[in-house]
């Protein structure tokens, strides 16, 4: 066996850590390999020699060292702790007040949007909106002025009447209107003309020259039918000065009896 | 060390009473130089505190101490290649400047020139050596702290040895 083959038994052998078997199989070796048992011997006394080379003690100053660091390293891990401890507990407190608020924020977010969406978008925007339907509606009510006038001339009474009627779309009926619509209520051959004229003039009662006009127009009435619907009318309307225009009514002598009876009740609730 | 893991960093402190002495032979027995030995034992105290969380406590903690402990030294010396200096080199040439030729003085002597031819080994060779004759640790346990099978451990102890011995023979002469 080559001699190399035993270095590693050379260090156990020096350090005692051979078991009993390579212990001997080492001893049979340098019984019969001098150089490598004059090797082992200087080996194990340089060993030996190395063990009194003496391992100084370290100081006390080394333990004092340690221990500042000790506690210098133990606060700072603290105060990281702590810090993170404050940051988790403020964490916790925000999951916590949002079931306890949350109707007020909600709230609160929608005043705030609804505010300020108004302020800015809502007056422009609804500036020009109005304008431009303001504009729209003035045309379509000069639009149905206009065609409830060329209907009231129209030959046929259905259409007349249908001109009447978009009266009450009016909401502002101008002078234009009113003239018309009393020159319809005095001067219309067909009777059902006259009587939703009327109608609509009643609406229109609000105007000073509406109800100048129905009271002028007593008078200028011939058909019992108109009699009575106006006397109705003007009872309605609470008018004390019809009722000069229907004693002028009275006088004539070829008037309805029922009409008279009528007019004469009516002037009797009116004072 | 698994309770300093997990907190309680008080316990740092009784590996401390453990430990140091042996970790400070090592560091003196590798740098012979006992203030600086005494900071890098410092140095890997704090290391071990900083890196705790790195502690597996699969293997052993004085395995952990001395890896920690040896990248300490190998910092040390890329830092400071150029100024190498060894107090027990200064000692040993006051010694061997005396006067008394007498057996205690032979044997100081002889003991000084054998720490001469400790510093002259590789830093490996050193670290072996250490590790086994100093730290007196089984070639079973090196072999974990260098990572090494425990034959290579026997075969490279026996190779530093043999060239201690050479260099101490050298001496001598």
């Amino acid at each position: 066996m080559k001699c190399e083959l035993y270095e590693e038994l050379f260090t156990g052998w020096i350090n005692k850590e051979l078991s009993a078997e390579e212990k001997g199989a080492l001893e049979q070796h340098i019984s019969g390999c001098d150089s490598c048992r004059n090797e082992l011997q200087a080996l194990q006394q340089l060993w030996g020699h190395m063990g009194q080379i003496e391992t100084p003690e370290p100081s006390a100053n080394m333990s004092v060292k340690f221990y500042a660091m000790l506690d210098t390293y133990k606060e700072s891990v603290k105060e990281q702790r702590s810090l993170w401890a404050d940051i988790k507990y403020h964490i916790s407190r925000i999951w916590e007040w949002q079931p306890r608020w949350p109707m007020a924020y909600n709230l609160a977010m929608v005043v705030i949007l609804v505010g300020s969406g108004y302020l800015f978008f809502g007056k422009n925007k609804s500036d020009d909106q109005d304008k431009q339907l303001k504009a729209l509606s003035s045309q379509v009510h000069e639009l149905k002025q206009t065609m409830m006038l060329a209907l009231l001339e129209n030959p046929s009474a259905s259409e007349r009447i249908r001109g009447v009627s978009y009266t009450s779309e009016i909401k502002h009926a101008d002078k234009q209107v009113i003239d018309a619509l009393l020159a319809t209520l005095n001067n219309d051959p067909n009777v059902n003309v006259r009587l939703s004229t009327l109608d609509a003039l009643t609406h229109l009662a609000g105007h000073a020259e509406v109800r100048e006009g129905l009271i002028k127009s007593i008078v200028e009435q011939d058909s019992p039918l108109m009699q009575l619907a106006i006397a109705d009318v003007m009872l309605k309307l609470q008018e004390k000065r019809s009722v000069g225009s229907f004693r002028e009514l009275l006088k004539q002598k070829d008037l309805d009896h029922g009409v008279r009876d009528k007019i004469k009740q009516t002037i009797t609730q009116l004072i | 060390m698994l309770k300093v893991k997990a907190g309680d960093l008080d316990r740092m402190g009784m590996l401390f009473e453990r430990y140091n002495r042996q970790l400070y032979g090592f560091l003196f027995h590798m740098t012979y130089q006992r203030e600086l030995s005494e900071d890098m034992v410092q140095q890997v105290f704090y290391k071990m505190l900083k890196y705790r969380h790195t502690f597996t406590g699969t293997g052993e903690y004085i395995h952990w101490m001395y890896s920690i402990a040896r990248n300490v030294l190998k910092d040390h010396w890329r830092k400071n290649k150029q100024q190498v200096q060894h107090e027990g080199v200064e000692a040993a040439e006051t010694i061997a400047g005396g006067l008394v030729p007498d057996e205690a003085f032979e044997k100081k002597q002889a003991k000084a020139e054998l720490h001469r031819a400790m510093e002259k080994l590789s830093e490996s060779q050193r670290e072996i050596l250490a590790l086994s004759r100093f730290q007196e640790l089984k070639c079973q346990e090196i072999a974990e702290i260098l990572g090494m099978t425990e034959g290579t451990v026997k075969v490279r102890i026996h190779r530093a040895m043999q060239e201690l011995k050479s260099i101490y023979v050298k001496m001598e002469r």
